[in-house]
């Protein structure tokens, strides 16, 4: 039986990938991979809390609403990556500095 | 002028003051506009000329006839008008004349004498100068005027003395006359200053005159009593003491003498003139005006002083080797004659004889210029080592310079007072008064009259010994040095004429038509203050026949002696030589004892200034400069650090915060990381 701390378990383990992702990569790419990884580990507590709501598959639900939503902004937030692509020809977050003092 | 004097007057004194006054144009004129012109000599000449005649206009209207007296209010002090004017008496005509009439040759012969001299031009300015001074001062009716006119013959005098001014010796005369003076000057300026006190004015004619204050005052009790009011008798003793200083330092009396023996640093010429008419007659002609204030104490110690100086003076000129030395140690001597005469009450003769003595006087320095100017041309021709003065290198220039030996002849006979020459009638005229004076005093005062006899014998001697070593024998000069070439003589017209023209003047008729009896000299019936004049005891027989007798004797010793040394000579090593040498020791004596204690107390008083006052000075600027070292680090590290602690902090804080800001994402990913993980550690902890 799997109960739900294997979920949370598997949950945290997603979160912490994604984190370690975000905080180390020098890709813009790779950081929006980390980002999905760690919505993926926030849907996946979602879905595994779901089972105590009184309301059936209302957990579910929400994670298909979250999905598209992640969907949406990733699609947002490729256009960024490809705009600032355009103007610094590069996609490594720490040369894009131009707002330093 | 004061509108209340007749016309005739008015006149007079109109004429009197363009007298004084022309000098004092010549010396304007040349200051503004000629510059260094050779115009200058004769712009003075013209003036002094001038004077001389307006002055015997002056003197011929007033003299033996009244008293001129004008005068206007000059300014006012509270209460106290002060006047200013002119007075003319016998004594202030007798003066201006005197003074233009030896002024006149003296410029004459100093147009040729200083003619190749660089300060030509300046010499005259000062010339000028001092004549005006000296004009002024004898006619002057107040006290203040006569005052400032005394320190303009002193300052004119230290211009003159100090002429050439890069000579050292000269700077050092003329400062040493200018100090003597200003102690003479002290005593002036005191005994004014109490003569004010006492009768509340500046006026002469009201102080001095024959209805004067000081006539109608009185010494009762130890008071000094005047018509305004009675002082203690002390400070009439202490004014007629300032007079008696400036007297002194003027007419170079004993103990203040030693300035006009160095005075001789000056142009011959001004030595001339100083000697004769304008510096040292103003010491007896403030004698002649102050004449009243003196009671018989006071007469009798001016006797003595007069009779010391010049007895002093006398022995001193027998042992000195400089020509123009010997002849300022003679008019010493002489001018101890004049004061003596005062003393002893001959007041015309003591006029007289500064008037007979500034001819032969002035004759005689005229003579000595010309000698110099000679001795200094063969020195200059021939580049030897000598100085142009000494006697010793000088004689037989009877016959190179004629003209000139019969002027010093006939001046230097005058000096010793022989008959038939000036000096014979005024000079023992002062001998009989004093020993018509001394009958009836004191034993010692007895002595006065006898010291004053040996004196003119002395006299007799240095007078001769001074003309056998520079006119008779050979030319010692000559003699030491046979190969050098000599051309000399009287020189042209500017030094004859005043010397003919003096010679003239130092005869007997000049003054007198009698050539023997000094009673008869006009000049003495001037003054009314003489009671002498009647040939009451023998005195008026023995003495003139004593002193020439003498004088002739000792003089033809002296021209034996000196011209054929063959017989015997005088020893050059003895106590007295000595002391006559080295002129008494005074002045040894004035720098061992007061120049060394002056010198010593400024030394003291510029290292008390350099180390006390300047120390305390010092040591505030050094408590000044610490405060302030004290307070800079106080404001440097105390209230500076404080600032800067603040500055730093929020300077620390902003780094600290701005590390954070620093423009990488990940970072601030990173931070926000860090927070929740701490606030979750602590959570933890605290649960």
């Amino acid at each position: 039986m799997i109960n739900l701390n294997d979920f949370m378990l598997v949950s945290v383990v997603l979160f912490c990938i994604g984190l370690f992702i975000i905080v180390s990569k020098k890709n813009a790419i790779m950081i929006l991979i980390g980002i999905e990884l760690m919505l993926n580990a926030a849907i996946l507590n979602l879905v595994a809390f779901g089972k105590y709501d009184r309301i059936n598959n209302g957990g579910q639900m929400f994670a298909l609403f979250a999905i598209v939503l992640a969907a949406a902004t990733t699609a947002v937030a490729l256009a960024i990556i490809l705009n600032v692509y355009r103007r610094y020809k590069t996609i490594n977050p720490d040369k894009i500095n131009q707002l330093k003092d | 002028m004061n509108p209340t004097l007749p016309y005739n007057d008015a006149q007079t004194v109109t004429l009197a003051i363009i007298a004084v006054v022309l000098p004092f144009a010549a010396f304007v004129v040349n200051f503004l506009l000629l510059g260094k012109s050779k115009a200058s000599g004769w712009v003075s000449t013209l003036a002094i000329l001038a004077s001389k005649v307006l002055a015997a206009n002056v003197f011929f209207k007033v003299w033996d006839n009244h008293t001129i007296h004008a005068q206007q209010v000059w300014f006012t002090i509270g209460a106290t008008k002060v006047q200013a004017g002119i007075l003319l008496n016998n004594l202030s005509v007798l003066m201006l004349l005197l003074v233009s009439v030896i002024a006149l040759p003296v410029h004459i012969y100093s147009t040729a004498y200083m003619k190749d001299d660089e300060g030509y031009s300046r010499y005259f300015r000062y010339l000028s100068l001092f004549c005006f001074s000296m004009l002024a001062l004898v006619v002057v009716d107040n006290l203040i005027l006569l005052y400032a006119f005394w320190e303009v013959v002193g300052f004119s005098s230290y211009l003159l003395i100090g002429f050439w001014f890069t000579r050292e010796s000269a700077i050092m005369a003329n400062k040493k006359a200018f100090i003597m003076n200003r102690i003479g000057d002290i005593g002036l300026l005191i005994a004014i200053l109490i003569l004010f006190v006492q009768y509340r004015t500046f006026d002469i004619e009201q102080i001095f005159g024959n209805k004067g204050s000081i006539v109608n005052s009185v010494i009762t009790n130890g008071q000094w009593i005047s018509r305004l009011g009675s002082v203690p008798a002390l400070w009439q003793y202490i004014a007629v003491g300032g007079i008696f200083l400036a007297v002194a330092a003027k007419s170079a009396q004993f103990p203040l003498h030693t300035w006009l023996p160095d005075a001789m640093e000056g142009p011959t010429s001004v030595s001339a003139l100083i000697h004769a008419a304008t510096m040292v007659a103003a010491g007896v002609f403030l004698l002649g005006r102050f004449y009243p204030m003196f009671n018989g104490t006071e007469l009798t110690i001016l006797a003595i002083i007069g009779c010391f100086t010049a007895f002093m003076a006398a022995t001193i000129a027998l042992t000195q080797n400089d020509l123009k030395r010997i002849l300022a140690y003679s008019t010493i001597s002489q001018l101890g004659f004049m004061v003596m005469a005062m003393g002893v009450g001959a007041y015309s003769s003591s006029l007289f004889h500064l008037a007979t003595h500034a001819f032969f006087k002035c004759l005689l320095f005229l003579v000595a210029g010309i000698v110099i100017h000679q001795m200094k041309h063969i020195k200059d021709d021939n580049n030897l080592d000598i100085d142009p003065q000494n006697i010793l290198h000088m004689g037989g220039l009877r016959k190179k310079l004629p003209l000139t030996f019969i002027a010093a002849l006939i001046g230097g006979l005058a000096l010793v007072g022989l008959p038939l020459t000036s000096g014979y009638l005024s000079k023992d005229g002062i001998l009989i008064q004093a020993f018509d004076w001394s009958d009836g005093k004191a034993d010692i005062l007895k002595l006065v009259p006898y010291v004053a006899l040996f004196t003119s014998w002395l006299t007799a001697f240095y007078v001769a010994r001074l003309i056998v070593k520079v006119f008779f024998g050979d030319f010692r000069l000559q003699k030491m040095n046979p190969q050098i070439h000599i051309h000399m003589g009287d020189g042209g017209w500017q030094y004859k004429v005043p010397l003919v023209f003096l010679a003239i003047c130092c005869l007997f008729p000049v003054f007198s038509y009698s050539p023997v009896f000094y009673e008869d000299a006009w000049l003495n019936k001037g003054f009314a203050k003489v009671n002498f004049l009647a040939r009451e005891n023998m005195y008026h027989y023995i003495i003139p026949v004593l002193v020439n007798v003498l004088s002739v004797v000792v003089m033809y010793g002296a021209y034996v002696v000196y011209v054929k040394r063959n017989s015997w000579s005088f020893p050059q090593t003895g106590l007295l030589f000595r002391i006559s040498f080295n002129e008494w020791y005074i002045d040894t004596f004035y720098n061992r004892v007061i120049v060394r204690f002056v010198m010593w107390l400024s030394y003291a008083s510029y290292w008390f200034d350099r180390k006390v006052i300047d120390g305390l000075v010092n040591l505030v600027e050094k408590i000044g400069i610490a405060l302030a070292g004290i307070a800079a680090w106080f404001d440097k590290h105390i209230v500076d650090g404080f600032l800067h602690l603040i500055a730093d902090i929020v300077h620390g804080i902003g780094g600290f915060a701005r590390r954070f800001q620093g423009g990488k994402i990940q970072y601030y990913l990173y931070s926000m990381l860090l927070v929740l993980v701490t606030v979750f550690i602590l959570k933890l902890i605290w649960t």
